[in-house]
């Protein structure tokens, strides 16, 4: 079991992150060339906050927000930290290109090997178990549906038409012309509310199946509605949403590797923030 | 390009703006899957349901949206065209409320990936000289420097990195990145791109869409207009792809408005005249033409339809891409109506029409966002986001070149259009192509409203009541797209129009039609034949206003009618003649993206000509006569 779980380990890229983070660390303490304490503490002054500001509104040709100063300043740090991290790999000039090329590294080994990974099912299983609803298909309505066209009296007309079918008319016969589908046969619900509107898609869960039931309001009139069958919103297999597993899984891990592995770091660091 | 870093040319001249993507890797596209049925209306022998799509849509992979400010790639936009919640690139989060239910990402051939590539530091990027230069001016903060210096090269005929052992994985990814979210029945994602020729600045541009997955699309590379700005090339190109892998490709040209005469022109690109040849490729490869989208509507232009009352809505015509003003002259080989008209002339002459399309709109969105309700507008390029300030309004789009001021378009002139709608079976690869190659379609300016039309010699006024009137149209007629060939005393229509069930009513449908006289003359002529309300028309057959119910940022459906309906019989028909007819479908007054944005983000002046209210259109495409 711990060999397992040992296994998986050394497969995770953020493992072979932290693996190489140590072994340069090891590296350089026993070179004796000790980090210095007070590296682990980033100061961002005033100053640095209003070139921040200045360089982003000569871009944007506005001054940035609040939220915008403090994601800059989020930017910068996370900036200065792969920086602090890559020269203990022993890069130490303090050059722009030099520290941003750092930072791309730093990202790109923690999420370089994505592209081409697989998941794998109990991955994917966990994934969907935690979200079930997220991929569950929309429920389905099977239903027969006679449309009158909107215009006055066409509530009169419903309830004509609804005692004439009470008394077997054929349906077929009856109502307006429209592009709709009379008979839609197991059709997902947001299809139906493309087709029919919001408002008509909702009130469909409201009627039983039998009876011709309504009239029901689309975005177009009045609708007579005989619900057939209605298949409820199932838990879903992997295998029939294993694409769109994988494709969530991605983009996902993408940000959490890249997020876990920068945290690790930041955790190690003290952050002091003055803001003008 | 003036002080700092706005004043900026969308197209291909500005700023860049630092893009996070994810690096690229080398990786063949998986085969795509077997197609998973859906509707159990499969076995319905006519196309009873109708799509909607844009397949005109940019990310981060053009170099004129990744290299100013746009971060998101072709995952994100078909993450977001299938009704997910994303982040825009300014940072807002988006969201449709309602899915698209296809995709084409079609970002431009030229330099493809060269914003990620930059932004990336991709190792790709660093081992071409001119792309550590721009990964250094980026680094330095001067990404309108970078913008420039890939501008420079471009002009020199250098576009960067554009070279295949880069643009293979790039279009690899893109390839990848539509075969994972194509999901049959529910939403399809095409494989595609943006070939975009544009001589001397005049827009060529055509989008390219591939029916297949990966295992035919990857197998070759995007003709660009590195290659050849000759659409001939292109259709060649097409040709080769369909014989070599066995797939199906088309090609989709847009914005003749800015073409300033060239894209419906009377002669070849070298400058021949057009041949039966040419003809019958054009018409076999470009079967739809994009009418309408951001950079205005190209349906018809008022000084060429001077009796159409509807005819100047959203023109964009005051140039061609910043190097030369427009000419009257210059509008009949620009605008839809008036090429389906030559069409006719040259199919008189040629024996075949070279003009003979369906209409679709499309965004040319470069956010990565296919976003066309008016309330839902994300801007041209990402920096016209919401959130991005007056830049929304004021950032001029078309950047005059040369001291050709009067050919600037501004921001606050884009409409929020379009999308296009599919009459299709089901939703996968092969029906919406299918439709698309039969030009079973229809344009809307981004609203979600329904036009269908048919054609026949004998319907009756009976016909368009049938409950199921569909069933007997495609029975005793052809649908939009066709050629109605046989004759008879007059040709007569099946027309309906539903709106869009969440949004706004109909004023009418008009039926246009263009013919030619017996001296080879093209005449053109707009039929009002279903409108809502008791309205009488007056003086000259004129069908009075539907009236106006906006106010600020809303209105109500009191006026006009959910559904619209006709059977019409064409009074002017000559026997033997070759005409089109078209179908346009006009919704009640709205507000425009200016007036919501009025509302949500907050009041500011706007020039005078700024649209606050618009009537919002559908196109169909046309059907033919008198083809022989």
């Amino acid at each position: 079991m711990l060999r397992d779980q040992l296994r998986a380990a050394v497969k995770e890229p953020l493992v072979h992150f932290l693996l190489a983070g140590l072994a340069l660390f090891l590296f350089f303490a026993w070179r004796g060339d000790a980090v210095d304490p007070e590296s682990r503490t980033i100061t961002i002054t005033e100053q640095q906050v209003e070139r921040l500001a200045a360089s982003w509104a000569q871009t944007w040709q506005r001054p940035p927000t609040q939220d915008e100063i403090d994601g800059l300043i989020r930017d910068y740090v996370k900036e200065e930290v792969y920086y602090r991290e890559g020269l203990r790999m022993g890069l130490d000039q303090d050059d722009t290109i030099i520290r941003r090329r750092i930072r791309s590294k730093m990202e790109f080994l923690a999420s370089s090997e994505l592209e081409n990974e697989a998941p794998d099912d109990a991955t994917l299983q966990a994934l969907l178990d935690k979200n079930p609803q997220a991929y569950a298909p929309d429920a389905r309505y099977s239903f027969d549906q006679i449309y009158l066209a909107a215009q006055d009296g066409a509530a009169a007309r419903a309830a004509q038409i609804l005692a004439a079918l009470n008394k077997g008319a054929d349906w077929q016969k009856l109502g307006d012309a429209i592009s709709l589908p009379r008979s839609p046969e197991a059709v997902y619900r947001t299809r139906i509310a493309t087709d029919f509107g919001e408002d008509f898609a909702a009130s469909l869960a409201g009627i039983k199946p039998g009876q011709w039931a309504g009239p029901v309001a689309s975005g177009f009139g009045l609708h007579l509605v005989r619900m057939r069958a209605v298949e409820a919103s199932a838990r879903p297999k992997l295998a029939e949403v294993r694409q769109k597993l994988e494709n969530d899984w991605r983009a996902q891990t993408v940000k959490d590797r890249e997020a876990k592995a920068y945290q690790t770091l930041l955790d190690s660091y003290t952050i002091r923030i003055a803001k003008p | 390009m003036g002080a700092g870093m706005t004043r900026k040319n969308w197209l291909f001249g500005t700023a860049l703006v630092l893009t996070v993507a994810t690096a690229v890797t080398a990786q063949h596209g998986a085969p795509s899957k077997p197609v998973r049925e859906y509707s159990p209306n499969l076995t319905a022998d006519y196309p009873d349901r109708v799509y909607f799509g844009d397949t005109h849509l940019h990310t981060s992979y053009s170099v004129d949206a990744g290299m100013v400010g746009d971060r998101l790639g072709p995952e994100e936009a078909y993450r977001f065209a299938r009704g997910e919640t994303v982040t825009a690139s300014l940072g807002h989060k988006a969201k449709l409320r309602r899915p698209l239910d296809f995709l084409v990402v079609a970002d431009h051939a030229e330099s493809m990936g060269l914003g990620p590539l930059v932004a990336n530091r991709d190792p790709l990027a660093l081992a071409d000289p001119i792309g550590r230069q721009l990964i250094d001016l980026v680094a330095k903060g001067d990404v309108a420097g970078a913008y420039r210096l890939q501008a420079k090269e471009r002009n020199a005929g250098r576009p960067v990195m554009h070279k295949d052992e880069i643009r293979r994985p790039i279009w690899d990814r893109i390839v990848a990145a539509a075969d994972r979210y194509n999901d049959p029945g529910k939403f399809t994602a095409f494989i595609g791109y943006e070939y975009t020729s544009a001589p001397n600045r005049n827009n060529l541009h055509r989008v390219v869409m591939f029916q297949d997955g990966g295992d035919k699309a990857g197998k070759v590379l995007p003709l660009s207009a590195v290659e050849s700005s000759d659409p001939e090339q292109l259709w060649a190109y097409l040709e080769n792809y369909e014989k070599t892998t066995g797939g199906r490709a088309l090609a989709i040209p847009h914005n003749g408005n800015l073409s300033n005469g060239r894209m419906f022109d009377d002669v070849t690109f070298a400058g021949a005249p057009l041949t039966a040849d040419y003809a019958r490729r054009r018409q076999r490869w470009e079967p739809l033409y994009e009418v309408t989208q951001i950079k205005g509507d190209g349906e018809t232009h008022p000084l060429l339809s001077t009796r159409d009352e509807f005819a100047d809505y959203y023109r964009w015509d005051r140039g061609n891409f910043g190097t030369e003003l427009k000419t009257p002259a210059m509008l009949p080989r620009e605008y839809a109506r008036q090429a389906l008209q030559r069409g006719l002339a040259y199919e008189a002459k040629l024996g075949v029409n070279p003009f003979k399309f369906g209409m679709i709109g499309s965004s040319d969105s470069h956010t990565s966002l296919a976003g066309t309700a008016e309330n839902n507008f994300f801007g041209k390029v990402s920096p016209m986001e919401p959130g991005g300030g007056d830049v929304r309004y004021d950032e001029s789009i078309i950047v005059p070149m040369d001291k050709m001021d009067g050919t600037r378009q501004f921001g606050y002139e884009s409409l929020a259009s379009g999308l296009v709608g599919v009459w299709a079976r089901a939703n996968t690869r092969e029906d919406i192509f299918d439709a698309m190659m039969r030009r079973e379609v229809f344009a809307t300016t981004g609203t979600r409203l329904r036009l269908r039309m048919f054609a026949s010699w004998n319907f009756t006024d009976a016909d368009k009541d049938a409950p199921d009137f569909a069933r007997t149209a495609y029975t005793k007629g052809v649908p939009m797209g066709s050629d109605l060939t046989g004759s008879g005393a007059a040709p007569t229509f099946l027309v309906e129009a539903m709106r869009d069930p969440d949004g706004a009513n109909l004023d009418r449908i008009q039926i246009v039609k263009g013919w030619i006289d017996s001296n080879g003359k093209t005449h053109e002529r707009v039929f009002d034949v279903a409108w809502s309300g008791n309205r009488k028309p007056g003086k000259g057959g004129k069908l009075p206003p539907v009236g106006n119910s906006v106010k600020g940022a809303t209105y109500t459906n009191t006026i006009g009618a959910p559904v619209l309906s006709a059977y019409w019989r064409d009074p002017t028909h000559r026997a033997g003649e070759r005409a089109f007819y078209y179908a346009r479908v006009l919704e009640i007054p709205t507000p425009t993206w200016l007036a919501y944005d009025m509302v949500q983000i907050g009041q500011r002046s706007l020039p005078k000509s700024a649209r606050l209210v618009h009537q919002e259109r559908g196109y169909g495409s046309p059907i033919w006569i008198g083809s022989k």
